[in-house]
């Protein structure tokens, strides 16, 4: 099977150049960027089972008795297929974000807030046969990024996913329904279309009661790709 | 159905996501055939200051040139890789020296996702003892002379090849439309 790709249509996607948000002027390219033939090169890319050992489906816990992390338990699940709706199998799916208290694990964060010891803060999944994935996590806290002076990040989950190509290969931050900050936040807000912005927030999907209670929400995916169309002489 | 909307990868990817995967040349056990090679230069943005903390990913064939997901792979190479620039804006992956295949001039795709762009930057590295001659459908892209010498990854010693990336301004590198 082999798959087209057309160029992202810029009016499903971010502002590439947004006000407040300093870098963006400093680091797109000036010069248009150009056009290429897809080739074999770019149609393939890594099996991402054979790349990643595949971490929890639960960053809530270190191990499967420890302690869970402090905040709300959430379960994550959505669907990832393509263009037509064809399921991605096997594309795996990476996922990072902070503890309740706004802090992430990472050098690079120096927000005064506390670090969670029984939070993982990342895993790494695979999509099942029907493009399905599922995973439990906490509550992500709002934080502010100090160099800024003002702005305060909502609560999010990043997620990057290595689809069956080069071409496919998506990173995006998610968002939660009826969040105050998400009014301000500067890539939020940097789509003007009111569908797109809704495809960066979580669906709210009620709460489970029983063996684990937590509150679900879901987001699906859609990656670049087509079936393509053969060529008739 | 209509493609899920990219956003900037952030401050804060995982170290653990990027760890192990800078070295293409050793994989499952075992070690790819060909030229090993170290790529490295900087990723520099406006007025040639260094991006830190900006994440680099490569795919490209091995050294019969042949992708990893295809039969005939070469089981000792990784064929993907990524790579963290330090606070000087350097990133370093060992890799191989791609074979050449059909009408392709050996390359490696590169991927930019950094603070700041709200969508990946894509390019393509080629590796060619004369830029002017090669001839490539990807490079013929790049009309301009002097931009398209600026595809090619320098020769510094053996075993080493530099490729720097120039998001913006002054001898900025070409980028292909995503």
């Amino acid at each position: 099977m082999s798959f087209s790709y057309d160029p992202y249509d810029d009016r499903t996607q971010l502002a590439r150049y947004i006000d407040r948000y300093p870098l963006s002027f400093k680091r797109t390219p000036l010069e248009p960027l150009v056009p290429r033939p897809l080739t074999l090169s770019e149609r393939t890319g890594p099996v991402a089972a054979d790349l990643f050992t595949l971490g929890p489906m639960d960053l809530s816990k270190t191990s499967a008795d420890a302690p869970r992390a402090t905040g709300q338990l959430i379960q994550i699940s959505g669907r990832v297929t393509d263009e037509d709706g064809s399921p991605l199998a096997g594309a795996a799916i990476e996922i990072w974000q902070a503890n309740s208290a706004g802090k992430y694990i990472h050098d690079a964060d120096r927000h005064n807030a506390p670090v969670d010891p029984n939070f993982t803060g990342e895993g790494r999944l695979m999509t099942d046969a029907e493009g399905n994935f599922q995973f439990f996590s906490i509550k992500p806290g709002a934080y502010p990024v100090l160099e800024s002076g003002w702005w305060w990040r909502p609560p999010h989950i990043h997620f990057s996913i290595l689809g069956r190509s080069w071409m496919d290969r998506f990173v995006t931050q998610i968002f939660f329904p009826g969040e105050p900050l998400n009014e301000t936040d500067l890539l939020l807000n940097a789509v003007s279309d009111r569908d797109v912005r809704e495809r960066l927030i979580f669906q709210f999907e009620g709460t489970s009661m029983g063996e684990v209670n937590a509150m679900g929400f879901r987001r699906d995916f859609v990656l670049r790709g087509r079936r393509q169309t053969p060529e008739v002489d | 159905m209509i493609v899920s909307p990219y956003c900037t990868i952030g401050p804060f990817f995982p170290a653990s996501f990027v760890e192990g995967h800078d070295d293409l040349t050793r994989y499952r056990g075992g070690t790819a055939r060909g030229q090993h090679i170290v790529l490295s230069g900087r990723i520099l943005q406006e007025g040639g200051v260094p991006t830190r903390n900006t994440i680099l990913e490569i795919w490209q064939p091995d050294a019969n040139g042949i992708f990893s997901s295809c039969a005939g792979a070469d089981p000792g190479f990784a064929g993907w890789g990524r790579a963290r620039t330090d606070a000087d804006g350097w990133y370093r992956i060992r890799t191989i020296v791609p074979g050449s295949y059909g009408d392709r001039c050996p390359h490696a795709n590169l991927m930019i996702l950094a603070i700041g762009l709200t969508r990946r930057l894509v390019t393509t590295v080629f590796f060619a003892d004369d830029p002017d001659s090669a001839r490539d459908p990807v490079l013929d892209c790049v009309k301009d002379a002097t931009a398209r010498r600026r595809l090619f990854a320098a020769r510094e010693n053996a075993g080493e090849y530099r490729f720097d990336l120039i998001l913006r301004g002054e001898n900025e590198t070409p980028f292909f439309l995503d």
